[in-house]
């Protein structure tokens, strides 16, 4: 089974507060994305937001621009901090806490804390 | 032989597979390839342009009550070699494909009639004139005890980083069966280093048999779709897949 | 707050969700992390290390095989069968068995 698709379809009527549907710009990482979307939206999961990984340039964006169109996209771009942190098996927020990756995905983070009211 | 690729995903198992038995059809041998996974990875890189190969429902008969065994088989006088002739699908070099069948294309009921046929196809089809690789998803035990246990040889595939290492250390646990002796080896993918190769010997246990290197060639076959040995047949990686096939049939161990 | 991350595998969830989860936890939520993959490495991603990643799951196997009793709830499950992470992230290995339920 592809990796969430099982439980998402186990959370049947109870609301999530955010689904991150992570996609790389390759055909098959987007077709995954797409039913995980599509299971999401039909379940009305709460926010939707397609987390665009290892983006390296405008044609990669596009890519996925146009296969999830009138969704929130957040692209975070290639970054080999990430692929070495991945290789030492080390968490990427402390092997490299700036770097461009990390700091993108900081910021979706942020972007999904309850804003003060 | 009789062979199964497994890996974490992601890890360029497909891409390997599909490779190595186009390399062994153009050798001159019979290679049937064999998937599960729903995902196109082994058909696009074998070269075809299909999703789905499953066996039709004119191909499996339902056994007759109070008959001995599973429920559904190959129809009567079709034996499993004629089955693959028939109704698999042919890609270059004569290499024949099947799908053990997605979920979505088939309904409930038509899907397990061409599982059980497919099982017993890998069951039943001659050693002696046919070679199974099969591509094996990479996370429970089932495939190793359902349709996966055609193969004597099970690669796992796996790349230098902790998380694919700590998979391929998990995936060799599930494939060391008791019950059915198996060979594990490892397939080194995307070496970049020296030591690589160390490192996955050595987090693993496993002995290596194949070095691919890190190759762009086999990211962009994906991107497009194609089979790797169609559209770089020079590269670093291709090349790497024809030294695993070499090394496999003389070691004679698949 | 309840954030599901889902994706191919070898896309990039993992590290999409470690980071997430640390960074919410720094910013004073109080974070349980869930993996349920079939490989679970979400414990590498969040710096917990190899061997406590891989003891977590021998832990959710022998849950799946039967050798350990089945957490009755969800407090249980990260109780007993969950890690400490860094920026007090509660990091639990789930079992395909376990259905996640409110609370």
């Amino acid at each position: 089974m592809e990796a969430g698709i099982g439980t998402l379809t186990r959370l049947g009527e109870e609301r999530v507060d955010a689904v991150l549907v992570v996609v790389e710009p390759t055909p098959k990482s987007i077709e995954v994305g797409q039913r995980a979307a599509e299971l999401a939206r039909d379940k009305q999961l709460g926010r939707l937001i397609i987390v665009a990984s290892r983006v390296r340039n405008d044609a990669d964006m596009d890519t996925i621009t146009r296969a999830f169109p009138d969704q929130e996209i957040v692209p975070i771009p290639d970054d080999p901090a990430i692929v070495e942190a991945d290789r030492k098996g080390v968490a990427p927020l402390d092997l490299a806490p700036d770097s461009p990756a990390v700091t993108a995905l900081c910021q979706l983070a942020r972007s999904l804390l309850p804003v003060p009211a | 032989m009789r062979l199964a690729f497994v890996g974490k995903g992601g890890v360029g198992k497909s891409a390997i597979a599909g490779t190595f038995c186009r390399v062994l059809a153009r050798q001159g041998h019979p290679v049937l390839a064999i998937d599960s996974d729903p995902l196109p990875g082994l058909a696009y890189s074998l070269g075809l342009a299909i999703s789905d190969a499953p066996l039709p429902d004119e191909a499996v008969e339902e056994r007759a009550e109070g008959e001995d065994g599973p429920r559904y088989r190959l129809r009567t006088g079709l034996t499993a070699g004629d089955a693959v002739d028939r109704y698999a699908v042919t890609a270059p070099d004569g290499v024949r494909f099947l799908q053990f069948g997605k979920h979505r294309s088939q309904t409930g009921r038509g899907l397990f009639r061409s599982q059980f046929a497919f099982r017993q196809i890998t069951r039943e089809l001659p050693e002696d004139r046919w070679n199974i690789i099969g591509d094996l998803p990479g996370g429970t035990r089932q495939p190793f005890t359902g349709w996966g246990n055609f193969a004597r040889t099970i690669l796992i595939v796996v790349e230098p980083t902790a998380k694919s290492l700590l998979t391929a250390r998990r995936l060799s646990r599930l494939a060391l069966d008791e019950e059915h002796p198996r060979r594990v080896l490892a397939v080194a993918n995307k070496v970049r280093e020296d030591g690589d190769v160390e490192m996955v010997a050595d987090r693993t246990g496993l002995e290596v048999i194949g070095i691919v290197p890190w190759d762009e060639a086999l990211a962009e076959a994906e991107q497009k779709m194609a089979a790797p040995i169609d559209m770089a047949p020079d590269s670093p990686a291709v090349k790497a897949v024809e030294s695993l096939v070499e090394q496999l049939s003389e070691e004679r161990i698949a | 707050m309840r954030v599901a991350v889902v994706g191919k595998g070898g896309s990039g969830k993992t590290t999409t969700s470690a980071v997430v989860a640390r960074t919410l936890a720094r910013h004073g939520a109080s974070v349980v992390a869930l993996d349920c993959d079939s490989n679970p490495n979400l414990g590498l991603s969040l710096g917990v290390g190899d061997f406590e990643t891989e003891r977590l799951e021998s832990m959710r196997e022998s849950l799946d095989e039967g050798g350990e009793e089945h957490a009755p709830g969800w407090d249980d499950l990260i109780e007993r069968f969950g890690s400490d992470a860094p920026d007090g992230v509660r990091l639990a290995v789930v079992s395909r068995i376990d259905n996640p339920s409110p609370g």
